[in-house]
Formats: structure tokens, C-alpha cells, sequence
């Protein structure tokens, strides 16, 4: 089963490349809608705690100004003075509402289309030209499970598909952004490379299983992954799933190279176990598992620190040789990510050294 | 005068005949009915027990006519013997909740049979202009 889908999506990524080159942007979509059901591998809590840590979160981009508060004016900053054991308690609540605010937008499997036929009733054809729609409106009863069924002018009484269902159930308030039935509106703005603002209006207009919804995602995953735009996605709720949407496919290798060339070692090895956590096919499993409880606990790296203790550097190499590894076994880009790997050595090196001087220099040896 | 609540009042007589029926609401040339359960003697304009849904008879852009019917309150109504007319009735075997009532049958199978009988005059009058 792994070996036919690898075969496949190979297959397809060429396809793609070559689609791109010939004409104005053609991406294939690709639904979860296989036999395999990433629901489970992307709700279990160590690929949640991976993900999490990949999408690398900077506070000043988490918690910036949206235009869309409900606020009728701006808040001046409050500035208090606080003891230590204060400003932890405060730092913890930003925590939590760091971690609100990046809640991951669920990755499941697209749902079963409905089909239940109750009855045929042919001694009925005629009784009148329209549909009618019966819904049963019990109090208590979830939306999902409401009984909801139509009986056609040819007389069969069946269960209503999954649109009918969501128009009954919300009522006519939201209408469908055009954005997402025209497909020249939805290219323009994918140019523009607006997809956070495309990846929350798709939340908020679908439901995680829809097709559409997975349609549009999986478009602007793509997209993303095709011209390394993945800082925009950094620091907000849509990185998780799209890192989980291109591993699943196979094809986060352009996301490892972006990490390498950027010099961000640790996540290239967590992307990795990402990796392991949902194919299971890296040959040094047991070297990544016992590596990733060691990064996951470290901060979160926004830039180049100079102050590298010699813990940071053991983790670090032994980082690089997990990424040697990766590259001579797994990878598909080999060529580009050994290069980056020599320039980051290289930039590494210097780093080390600076920082080794620098302690030397202060008197911590 | 404040008008009775359309939802219903919720007081009744334990021992009254009640039923099911249609109270047409809605404005002049759009009628809208709500399915509720009433004392049998009463009048459209006096209060009803409960509201159990609503029927619009006029098709929506989709074409369907939007029917909603508390099942729970339903069975609990006909439980405590409330009657039926007939529209409710043929509006719940529609639904699959009856069986279909009898007169959904002569009315599908007389419509079908005025649309037959006017493709034949349709027919004959093509006819008669051709020759």
C-alpha cells in the first residue's frame, strides 16, 4: 500500500511540474478522501506537539492588530510593574491565549456522500411539480443528526445530500464567497499570495469535512509549497495542517530545503519525525525518536542566537547528522539540500566559533 | 388587544377533543401555514395549544416546499389523542411519518390524467391547424 501510493504521488508531482511550466498555473487538488484517514495520525498528541513547534510562533505576529476586532476604538498599551513570580503568571496567560489563538483547524477525512433512498412511491408522480423538504425540528437534537429527507415529484422519499442539509440547517445568512466558485478570482488571489485571508474565509464558510473546503486548502497548500512562501503561514493556526498536508503527500522536501537554507536545523529534524510519525519509513527511527523529546523542550528560535552553549551545539550536531542522513536516504532534492546543508555547516561553523570566543572573551569557559 | 402567541400558549383541557391542524398566517396572496394542535371547536384566530412546525405552500428558488414538523411533540400530541385532518396527515405521509394518505393517490392520478387528456387536445389542435 505505501510503496503504490509513493509511486503515484511521484507520478503526480511530475505531472505537476510540468503542468506549471507549460502553462499559467495549474494545480491538481488532492482530498483526503483516500482509504487511509489522517484524522487519527493528526489528532494523536505527539504529531500535534511536532506541528505545533514547526509553525515556529512569534508573538508580535500571534497577537498583532486585525482589522476585524470588534473593538469601536484602539486600546492604549497598559504598562504595570510586576514581580517575578507576576510576570510568570502573566507570560503563562499569553501563553494560553497564543495557544487559542493558533488552534489548529482540523484535518479529517472528506465525508461520505448520502444516499439513503426510504421509499418508491411511482403511484405519486404527478402529485405536484416541487420537492418537499420535511425537517424535523426536535428540540435537543445536534444539527448533524437532525432527520432531514425530501420526497421528489417522481415519488422517492431519501435522506437530503450534505448541501441541501447545510442550507436547511444555517439558513440562507451566508452566501458562498465568490472567491471560491470562480476560479480566475481564486488564482488572482492566490498571485497575490493572500493565503491566510483565503485559508480563513475557507474556515469560516466550510465545514473541515467538505470537499470544497479540502479542494481550496489543498490548492493553496500547493501553491505555498511551490514558491516557498511558508513565512507568511509561520505564526498562524494554518501552518500545522499544511505541514501535515505535505507530508502526507510526500512532498515536504521544498519546506526541509527552506529550513536548511534558513539555517532552522532543529525543525528540519522535527519535520523529519513529523515524517515518521505519519509514513513510518525512515530507516534511523530510532536515532529521531530519541533526538526529538531532546528539541521540543527548547525554546522556540525567531533568529540566530550568538550565545550557543555547548549543549546547543551537541544538539545541533547531532541534528546535522540526522539531516546527512535523511538527505542520502529519503530525500527527492538531494542536490539542492546537500548544498544547503554545506552553506549552513559553514555559517554554523562561524556561529560557534563566534560564540565560543565570546564566552572566552567574558570568562565562562 | 395583544394577539395570542403563535407559538402557543401551552394551556389546554385535559379531557377537550384537540387536533392537528393548519392555521393559515401569512399576508394576502402568500399564505403560510403553522402545524399546531388546538381544542377541535376553536377558531383559527384563538390561541392554540403548541406550535408542532409550519408548511409553506409557495416553492422556494430550489423549487421545494419547506415543511418542519417537531416529530418529538408530534407523538406526544397524537399519544394524548389528538386528531388529524386530513392536509396534516397527507403532509406526514409525505414526510414517510404515515402512511401516504389516499387522497395524494386520487390527486397524483387525477392530475395524470388532465395532463393526458390535454396533450391529446394539444394534439388534435396541432392536427387540425397542420391538415
Amino acid at each position: 500500500m505505501h510503496k503504490n501510493t509513493r509511486n503515484v504521488i511521484i507520478h503526480y508531482n511530475n505531472l505537476q511540474i510540468l503542468a506549471i511550466s507549460s502553462r499559467k498555473l495549474s494545480i491538481v487538488p488532492s482530498l483526503y478522501d483516500g482509504e487511509q484517514d489522517p484524522g487519527p495520525k493528526f489528532f494523536c498528541s505527539g504529531v500535534q506537539a511536532l506541528l505545533k513547534r514547526l509553525t515556529r510562533p512569534d508573538f508580535a505576529k500571534v497577537f498583532r492588530k486585525r482589522t476585524n476586532s470588534n473593538l469601536p476604538f484602539l486600546k492604549t498599551p497598559k504598562y504595570k510593574f510586576l514581580t517575578n513570580e507576576e510576570l510568570d503568571a502573566e507570560i503563562s496567560k499569553a501563553n494560553k491565549t497564543a495557544a487559542w489563538l493558533l488552534q489548529m483547524p482540523p484535518v479529517v477525512k472528506v465525508h461520505d456522500p448520502i444516499n439513503e433512498v426510504f421509499s418508491k412511491d411511482p403511484a405519486l408522480v404527478g402529485y405536484d411539480s416541487s420537492k418537499y423538504v420535511f425537517t424535523d425540528i426536535t428540540f435537543g437534537v445536534p444539527n448533524e443528526q437532525r432527520l432531514i429527507v425530501e420526497r421528489d415529484p417522481d415519488g422517492t422519499l431519501q435522506s437530503c445530500d450534505h448541501d441541501t442539509r447545510k442550507r436547511l440547517n444555517q439558513g440562507r445568512k451566508v452566501k458562498e464567497p465568490t472567491m471560491f466558485s470562480d476560479e480566475e478570482k481564486f488564482h488572482g488571489l492566490l498571485e497575490e499570495e493572500k493565503y491566510e485571508f483565503i485559508l480563513d474565509r475557507a474556515c469560516i464558510q466550510y465545514e473541515p469535512n467538505e470537499p470544497t473546503y479540502q479542494k481550496v486548502t489543498s490548492i493553496t497548500y500547493q501553491h505555498v509549497d511551490l514558491k516557498t512562501n511558508f513565512n507568511m503561514l509561520r505564526s498562524t493556526r494554518h501552518f500545522g495542517p499544511m505541514a501535515f498536508y505535505l507530508t502526507w503527500h510526500q512532498s515536504m522536501d521544498n519546506l526541509m530545503l527552506e529550513l536548511l537554507q534558513t539555517g532552522f536545523v532543529r525543525e528540519t529534524v522535527l519535520l523529519m519525525g513529523l515524517r515518521q510519525a505519519i509514513h513510518e519509513d525512515i530507516a534511523f527511527a530510532d536515532e529521531l525518536n530519541e533526538l526529538v523529546p531532546q528539541i521540543l523542550p527548547t525554546p522556540v528560535q525567531l533568529k540566530k542566537s550568538e550565545n550557543l552553549s555547548e549543549e546547543d551545539i551537541n544538539l545541533d550536531n547531532k541534528c546535522i547528522d540526522c539531516v546527512v542522513k535523511y538527505i542520502t536516504k529519503n530525500s527527492a532534492m538531494k542536490s539542492q539540500q546537500e548544498l544547503a546543508l554545506q552553506g549552513f555547516r559553514e555559517e554554523y561553523q562561524q556561529l560557534v566559533e563566534l560564540s565560543r570566543g565570546l564566552r572566552k572573551a567574558h570568562g565562562n569557559v | 388587544m395583544p394577539l395570542p402567541p403563535a407559538s402557543g400558549t401551552g394551556k389546554y383541557f385535559a379531557r377537550a377533543a384537540k387536533s392537528i391542524r393548519l392555521i393559515r398566517q401569512g399576508c394576502t396572496n402568500r399564505p403560510f401555514f403553522h402545524i399546531s394542535v388546538t381544542h377541535r371547536r376553536r377558531l383559527n384566530s384563538q390561541p392554540v395549544i403548541e406550535q408542532l412546525g409550519s408548511y409553506d405552500p409557495m416553492p422556494n428558488f430550489n423549487n421545494e416546499k419547506l415543511v418542519a414538523l417537531n416529530l418529538e411533540r408530534i407523538k406526544y400530541w397524537l399519544g394524548q389523542g389528538a386528531h388529524v385532518t386530513t392536509p396534516v396527515a397527507e403532509l406526514l405521509g409525505l414526510a414517510g411519518f404515515f402512511p401516504i394518505h389516499p387522497r395524494c393517490y386520487m390527486t397524483a392520478w387525477r392530475n395524470r390524467r388532465t395532463e393526458r387528456e390535454n396533450l391529446e387536445k394539444q394534439k388534435a389542435a396541432d392536427a387540425a391547424k397542420a391538415s
